[in-house]
């Protein structure tokens, strides 16, 4: 049903589209209010609200802004917070104030050089990092980008994402693909680089057991990232079975289901046994809720690190008293800095293979964008990890 | 413009090339034209201040042994004045005008200059190490202009408001003392560690003070003349030693007699000598850390088993990054006493500057007087 309206508002605003083409300003000029009338057209994928997502026509700005080259997109997926501001228009504290191009996890190709860009020319294959800090503030300076307070994000409001046919974006976050990539793992270096940067955050090395909360697609993206950084071994859990027979062929070395009316306590001592001798060093939960937070801190090695990377609920009760005096240290990871470059090595080696995760493609159209995200969005009937338009 | 040579010699009266309306900034610089050829001249502004960019009135400007060895040698390894440029980098100021989309700053502020502009897109600048950026731009290094002039452009982020309580001369040692501090950080100095710091000139004297700054509290300095020893000790050495005439093994014996049992956690040396590094390794505990700030010959013989045996990491430390901050909050808290390295102070003209440079020591002079600097029609707006 959900479906079926979703479709009908598309196609309405598609029509609605074509009737007025070439004559009054687009629906795009709320969008890109003060960019100058062009020639370039891109369907996008554009959020009005709580479940109005157009497929429609924007204005790309005449000029391409200096540092920045125009990307003809090519390969784009659907993350969870897509599908959550779809669903809810916010997301934490960003709002949907205004109509947004969704989309972040992108790779196309160069079609057009802005002003003082020279280490990239057309034609061009790029994996596209959408976080764009603003270099001055003290976070930028130390290396940690990812937290600067005046950070762009794509599709985090008001910073229009890349589902769209043509993007404009700052050469600097456009990394050449190697030869032996796909758009698609491009695109998949988004996703990645959230596994890489938790991996690099919690220490994980050669030596260390590792246990990850959740097996969706940030969960299964950890278990592959924490076995290119040489984790010793790797135990994935969930309370759902779908995904934990594809960690298995990952490359987990456990894959484990909780069973339904298990404790904290219980599931803490099997993620213990587990992963011996000791139990888990590292844990990384991805799934992000207070009891899986409690189950972190209580299977969790004396000494040893809980990354949290979920975002499934704000506030938690949880045993401080405990984790201090077992000194377990409780590090939040943030999307990433510096993790590009790296993903695209790790996938380009073989050492990642990300293609597994892919399950279900879409073209470009105002059907497949209703059907794609309506899919995304009922993973454990579609049996969806990582939906991917292909434009 | 006038040469000021080898000798010296100044010309009698200054006088300038630049055009006479009103509308040109009025900019005398102290320009290196190549080894031994100073001259006080006037060095173009650009017309429109760049974008994020502000004008400011220099009044306090350090000068520090690299811009020395440019004066006498024309180059410092493969930086080469190839073409006129401005020297000095160690400064402070007074905002006189604002770029396009300045933020944070207005006209009359007064900053100190934190004298490097890193270009921010490769993996140095993104990891937090902008200091090794291969695009930096740093005052006074070929070919980029430094401060010695009446104005200086440069971006409002990199321009730090100056504490109410810090003069202009305390803003401008701001530089040389973050100097110490990237020493003291790559040395990893914290309370319970045994220091020990190889030279005792400006560079050194900032590495003691901001090793007392990290809760150091057994600092042992050295140096083959006594000259700075007192005042080492009144920036908190615990033991100022004299060390005229002594091999590294020498000296490094007497480092590990002062602090035992194994001998200094950490050594800094700041001079840089075949000599000094040598005893810095053969003297540091073993697993400590030998700190390598001074710059002397390219290549150098040093006890490499030394390295491996006592697991030493031996660090490279050059210039600074995120200092200007927690540098210039430790001064107006009355942490770290700049001005007691300042110890000779010019006004800007080309006599004073030529009296300057040719007193020949390498003490922190303090160059650009106060108030008639500012003739230009900035002057209206102070």
């Amino acid at each position: 049903m959900a479906y079926r309206q979703c479709l009908k508002r598309l196609q309405q605003s598609a029509a609605t589209q074509l009737a007025s083409s070439g004559t009054s300003r687009s629906f795009a000029a709320d969008v890109l209010a003060e960019q100058e009338p062009s020639l370039w057209r891109s369907s996008a994928a554009v959020l009005h609200g709580v479940n109005d997502l157009r497929f429609e026509d924007v204005a790309m700005p005449e000029r391409v802004p200096e540092g920045s080259c125009r990307l003809e997109m090519k390969a784009v997926g659907i993350c969870g917070s897509d599908v959550h501001f779809w669903k809810k228009g916010r997301l934490a504290d960003f709002v949907l104030t205004g109509p947004m191009i969704i989309g972040h996890e992108s790779a196309g190709t160069v079609v057009e050089l802005g002003p003082g860009v020279h280490h990239l020319k057309v034609g061009d294959r790029v994996a596209v990092e959408g976080g764009v800090p603003c270099w001055h503030s003290k976070a930028s300076r130390e290396g940690r980008y990812n937290l600067c307070p005046d950070l762009t994000f794509f599709a985090t409001p008001p910073t229009h994402g890349s589902l769209s046919q043509y993007i404009d974006h700052p050469a600097h976050f456009c990394y050449a693909l190697p030869a032996a990539l796909t758009h698609e793992e491009g695109a998949m270096a988004e996703p990645l680089s959230v596994g890489v940067h938790a991996c690099r955050r919690a220490g994980v090395s050669p030596g260390k057991n590792v246990a990850i909360i959740g097996a969706g697609p940030i969960g299964l993206m950890m278990s592959l990232a924490a076995k290119a950084f040489g984790a010793d071994k790797i135990a994935v859990t969930d309370v759902k079975e779908d995904n934990l027979a594809l960690a298995d062929s990952l490359g987990a070395n456990v894959a484990l289901l909780q069973q339904p009316h298990a404790s904290i306590q219980d599931v803490a001592a099997a993620l213990r046994t587990a992963l011996p001798p000791f139990g888990p060093d590292i844990i990384i939960d991805c799934a992000g809720f207070e009891s899986t937070m409690q189950t972190a801190m209580a299977a969790c090695v004396p000494g040893g690190k809980v990354v949290l990377v979920g975002m499934g609920q704000n506030h938690m009760k949880l045993a401080m008293g405990t984790a201090s005096c077992r000194e377990v240290d409780l590090l939040g990871s943030f999307r990433y800095a510096n993790t590009y470059p790296l993903c695209l090595n790790l996938m380009e080696s073989k050492r990642v293979d990300v293609t597994p995760l892919i399950t279900h493609r879409f073209g470009f159209t105002a059907q497949d964008v209703a059907a794609a995200f309506d899919t995304a969005s009922r993973a454990s009937e579609t049996g969806a990890i990582k939906v991917m338009f292909n434009l | 413009m006038q040469r000021l040579g080898r000798a010296f010699r100044t010309a009698s009266r200054y006088s300038t090339a630049a055009p006479a309306e009103s509308t040109a900034w009025h900019n005398p610089a102290a320009v290196l034209h190549r080894a031994n050829d100073l001259r006080f001249e006037h060095h173009d502004l650009p017309e429109e201040i760049p974008r994020g960019y502000v004008r400011v009135g220099i009044r306090a400007l350090g000068i520090c042994a690299s811009d020395l060895h440019y004066l006498h040698q024309g180059r410092i390894g493969k930086a080469i004045v190839d073409r006129p440029m401005v020297i000095g980098h160690e400064t402070a100021g007074q905002v006189v005008a604002l770029g396009p989309e300045v933020t944070g700053l207005e006209v009359g502020n007064r900053v100190a200059l934190e004298p490097q502009v890193p270009c921010w897109h490769n993996i140095y600048p993104r990891a937090g190490r902008y200091n090794l950026d291969p695009g930096m731009k740093y005052f006074a290094t070929p070919p980029v202009h430094g401060a010695l002039a009446r104005f200086v452009d440069h971006p409002a982020y990199q321009s730090f408001k100056l504490p109410d309580n810090l003069s202009f001369e305390e803003g401008a040692m701001v530089e040389p003392l973050s100097n110490g501090m990237q020493a003291c950080r790559r040395g990893e100095v914290k309370p319970g560690k045994s220091i020990a710091i190889l030279g005792a000139g400006p560079m050194g004297l900032n590495a003691l003070a901001c090793a007392r700054a990290h809760g150091a509290s057994r600092i042992v300095i050295t140096d083959i003349r006594d000259d700075n020893l007192p005042l080492a000790e009144r920036l908190g050495a615990w033991k100022a030693l004299h060390t005229p005439m002594m091999s590294p093994a020498e000296a490094a014996q007497q480092l590990t007699s002062l602090l035992p049992p194994y001998g200094p956690d950490t050594v800094i040396d700041c001079v840089g000598h075949e000599s000094t590094t040598q005893t810095a390794i053969e003297a540091v505990a073993p697993g400590g850390i030998v700190v390598q700030v001074g710059m002397g010959k390219d290549r150098a013989n040093f006890p490499v088993l030394d390295v491996v045996f006592k697991e030493l990491d031996f660090r490279g430390c050059f210039r600074y990054t995120n200092t200007y901050p927690i540098c210039l909050e430790l001064v107006s808290e009355g942490k770290i006493d700049v001005s007691s390295m300042i110890t000779h102070r010019f006004g800007f003209s080309a006599e004073e500057i030529a009296a300057g440079i040719s007193s020949g020591c390498l003490w922190k002079l303090s160059l650009i007087n106060s108030n008639k600097a500012l003739k230009s029609r900035a002057s209206t707006l102070l």
